[in-house]
């Protein structure tokens, strides 16, 4: 098998889109699964999610964030009509695919890419949805594709300030999306609330919309391995009880889920993922001049 | 006639010393060469196929002392005599590299064998672990498997679902009988356990590589990145195929449901394992997957996952103690790689049960509570003694813990398919190992639980025997 990039492009700061040939999974994948990719002989597994797919041609569409070194290798590195060597999927549970109601479905930065096959299939079902997009400026995705295919899409951008560092101004991002949420719950009824983002934006949010009593799901994103349920990398406590997120989710009930334990378990690499994403551009530097 | 002279004590292989082997993931053992492989092949008394309790003791029934025969025949010709012992070993099975290895052999073929009776039962796994690696070395296992590929024309057509032990087994032996093997496989690499658990230092993956090519060469396609019950359902495999043999494993990790679970720095022995073997972690940043070893390792068990958990921690650099919450002669784990852990300085504490995972203010774990245990009398139904808490505590310092206290069957597959199933996840199969899905078989761990990669290959050997008889009685029938 081979999954070839059909398509490669940049669609907005630090933001790529690849089309990947992979009928394997563009034939099964249901909204709210995932695949595994593996780009490269000495790479990592990395989770990412099928954005788009088209089930007779066979491609599926990935955005990602450049974060870290794989995510770079990968942008800097393949170019269209290379291949991924490795797309395992689809996996995880499908979203719920039920008449709630009136939803609130929330992105923050590029997590609104997994937002968007699931609002989509909600609204055709006969949702009322809408769709909150925070992120940084330069940072805009999908904004006509979500205009298209749900009620309502409201985009709030902030500012990167180049005199602050970053975890400063991703702070002003996560102000802006909890002002955003609560301002849009307390002039309309909502049914139910959606989010996609980092876990430590996704415990605010939380912490508001728990204030309105109304229920959440949240798409949770522990460290994954495999992403079939052998190791428990991705292991979190809901209920009070052990799941894998990989096979039991991604999608919990926020209400439900320790929130602490799960932004502390999002870190627990974040020196060796410095030192990875360090050694690469220096490589890159070094190789490139 | 002469009776045969009795060389009561094994001739050794030789070992990569401790000092060494401790800092590097390479092999351990060295193996024999051709000349003390004859040796050793000598002592064999010869018991007469019929009956040689060696043959019984292995799950797949290689002819054993047919093997050693061949070697001993043409001891002044090597090249020829690794050809003909491979090709009655490949008769039965066809992955002696990888069981020459990692079975078990003191608990199945040697434990039987006549000269341990008198001395040391013959040293069946390294022969036969030199048969295969001399005829790798020299190429002869290319020539030799010529004679194994069969004409598949219109004989049907078999999904293998996994491609550990058990579903290699089941694929090349459905091979060898001329039938097209599909094997569909959830990892991006084949190999199961033998990839991402057992580490380089017992099972180098060059080795495994090319066994694993042998699959190729014999017609069998592998799929890889198919999780079947999610990339493809077993009622959707029923459809294009005349059968299919799940052989999906044990692959789930049992957690220990006490206080600290989540903290950070506590691996399950399958993640730890899959990071170091199948992502090679201990080349990072030369690789891209990342592990998190601190000083201080503590594995909970004392199975052959734990030791390998164990002995690949040491080799990243730490101090490594086991904790069992059993006695030193309960322990489950290849009584060789019990001695290779404790000569390379893994320390064993006896009798702890863990009670707590603490953590520092960074939510990172930094010790261990344990229950200590007291051994009775009474023993339980695997004749173990059993054990009763005592009331007293310790308390171990960890800043990182390794748990391989078991696995369990996955569920994806079985969730998703229907199929009847124990009560500890375990697949229902008959005499025949077929499912409660007519034309589904299944084998190794998926209805085993955790078990051995032997006796996995011998279901996997089994199953392709039924496989081919319920192919044949519905063309006949139809």
């Amino acid at each position: 098998m081979s999954y070839k990039i059909l398509e490669k492009k940049e669609i907005a700061m630090r933001n790529i889109w690849y089309r990947i040939h992979a009928p394997h999974v563009a034939k099964k994948v249901q909204p709210g699964q995932f695949v595994i990719v593996r780009a490269f002989k000495n790479g990592e597994r990395i989770p990412l999610t099928p954005v788009m797919w088209d089930r007779d041609e066979g491609w599926i569409v990935l955005i990602t964030f450049i974060r870290g070194r794989t995510t770079m290798r990968m942008a800097s590195e393949l170019k269209e009509g290379d291949e991924l060597l490795n797309v395992a999927g689809p996996l995880g549970n499908p979203a719920e695919m039920e008449k709630f109601g009136k939803v609130l479905a929330i992105g923050a930065y590029t997590g609104i890419v997994e937002v968007y096959p699931i609002a989509r299939a909600w609204q055709e079902l006969g949702n009322d949805v809408t769709t909150l997009h925070v992120t940084f400026e330069p940072m805009v995705v999908l904004k006509d594709e979500l205009e298209e295919a749900v009620g309502r899409h409201v985009l709030e951008t902030v500012p990167i300030d180049p005199n602050l560092d970053f975890p400063t101004n991703m702070k002003n991002v996560t102000k802006r999306l909890t002002e955003k949420v609560r301002e849009l719950l307390e002039k309309e009824e909502y049914d139910m609330v959606f989010m996609v983002g980092p876990a430590g934006d996704q415990r605010a949010v939380f912490n508001v919309v728990k204030e309105f009593g109304i229920p959440m799901k949240s798409d949770l994103h522990p460290i994954m391995v495999d992403g079939t349920g052998m190791c428990g990398a991705c292991r979190v406590t809901v209920g009070g009880e052990v799941k894998f997120a990989c096979i039991d989710g991604p999608e919990f009930d926020a209400y439900q889920v320790n929130w602490d334990e799960l932004i502390a378990r999002s870190g627990y690499y974040t020196d060796m993922e410095q030192r990875a994403m360090q050694e690469y551009m220096k490589a890159l530097q070094g190789g490139e001049q | 006639m002469a009776r045969p002279k009795l060389i009561k004590e094994r001739v050794p292989t030789p070992e990569r010393p401790v000092e060494e082997r401790i800092k590097s993931f390479v092999e351990v053992n060295l193996g024999y060469d051709f000349a003390s492989a004859v040796k050793e092949a000598e002592r064999c008394i010869q018991c007469p196929p019929e009956y040689a309790p060696c043959i019984k003791g292995c799950p797949v029934h290689i002819n054993i002392p047919g093997f050693l025969k061949a070697l001993r025949e043409n001891a002044d010709n090597p090249d020829e005599a690794v050809k003909n012992a491979l090709r009655v070993i490949w008769n039965d099975n066809t992955l002696p590299a990888v069981t020459g290895r990692v079975c078990p052999q003191e608990e199945q073929c040697e434990a039987p064998c006549v000269m341990g009776k008198v001395g040391d039962p013959i040293n069946i796994g390294k022969l036969e672990r030199f048969v295969a690696d001399y005829a790798r070395e020299k190429g002869i296992d290319e020539e030799l498997l010529g004679e194994f590929i069969a004409e598949t024309d219109g004989k049907g057509k078999v999904a293998v679902v996994g491609a550990g032990p058990a579903g290699l087994t089941c694929a090349l032996e459905l091979a060898k009988m001329g039938y097209k093997v599909t094997i569909f496989e959830a990892l991006h690499e084949a190999g199961g356990v033998l990839m991402y658990g057992i580490p380089e230092f017992r099972l180098p993956k060059d080795i495994l590589k090319t066994e694993l090519d042998k699959l190729e060469k014999l017609g069998v396609e592998v799929k890889t990145n198919y999780i079947v019950g999610k990339t493809v359902t077993v009622e959707e495999l029923l459809q294009e195929y005349d059968a299919a043999f799940i052989s999906t494993g044990a692959g789930t990790p049992k957690l220990l449901n006490i206080p600290g679970i989540l903290l950070d720095r506590i691996y399950s022995a399958n993640e730890f394992l899959t990071r170091v073997n199948l992502m090679k972690a201990y080349k990072f940043p030369e690789y891209d997957t990342p592990i998190a070893v601190g000083k201080k390792v503590i594995v909970i068990g004392a199975g052959n996952t734990a030791m390998d958990a164990a002995r690949s921690a040491l080799r990243l650099g730490a101090e490594v103690t086991i904790a069992y919450r059993r006695g030193r002669e309960d322990m489950t784990a290849r009584i060789e790689e019990i001695a290779h852990a404790e000569e390379e300085g893994v320390k064993f504490e006896f009798f702890l049960t863990p009670v707590e995972f603490i953590g520092d203010e960074n939510g990172k774990v930094k010790a261990v509570k344990f229950m200590k245990m007291r051994p009775l009398e009474e023993r339980d139904s695997r004749g173990k003694r059993k054990i009763e808490p005592t009331g007293e505590y310790v308390t171990l310092e960890a800043d990182t813990v390794i748990i391989a206290i078991g696995l369990e069957p996955n569920k994806i597959l079985v969730e998703a398919s229907g199929f009847e199933t124990n009560p500890d996840g375990t697949l229902v199969v008959d005499e025949n190992l077929m499912t409660s899905i007519p034309g589904v078989f299944a084998g190794g761990d998926a209805i085993r639980g955790e078990a051995t990669v032997i006796l996995a290959m011998g279901d996997g050997k089994k199953a392709a025997k039924a496989i081919d008889e319920y192919i044949r009685s519905r063309r006949a029938n139809a």
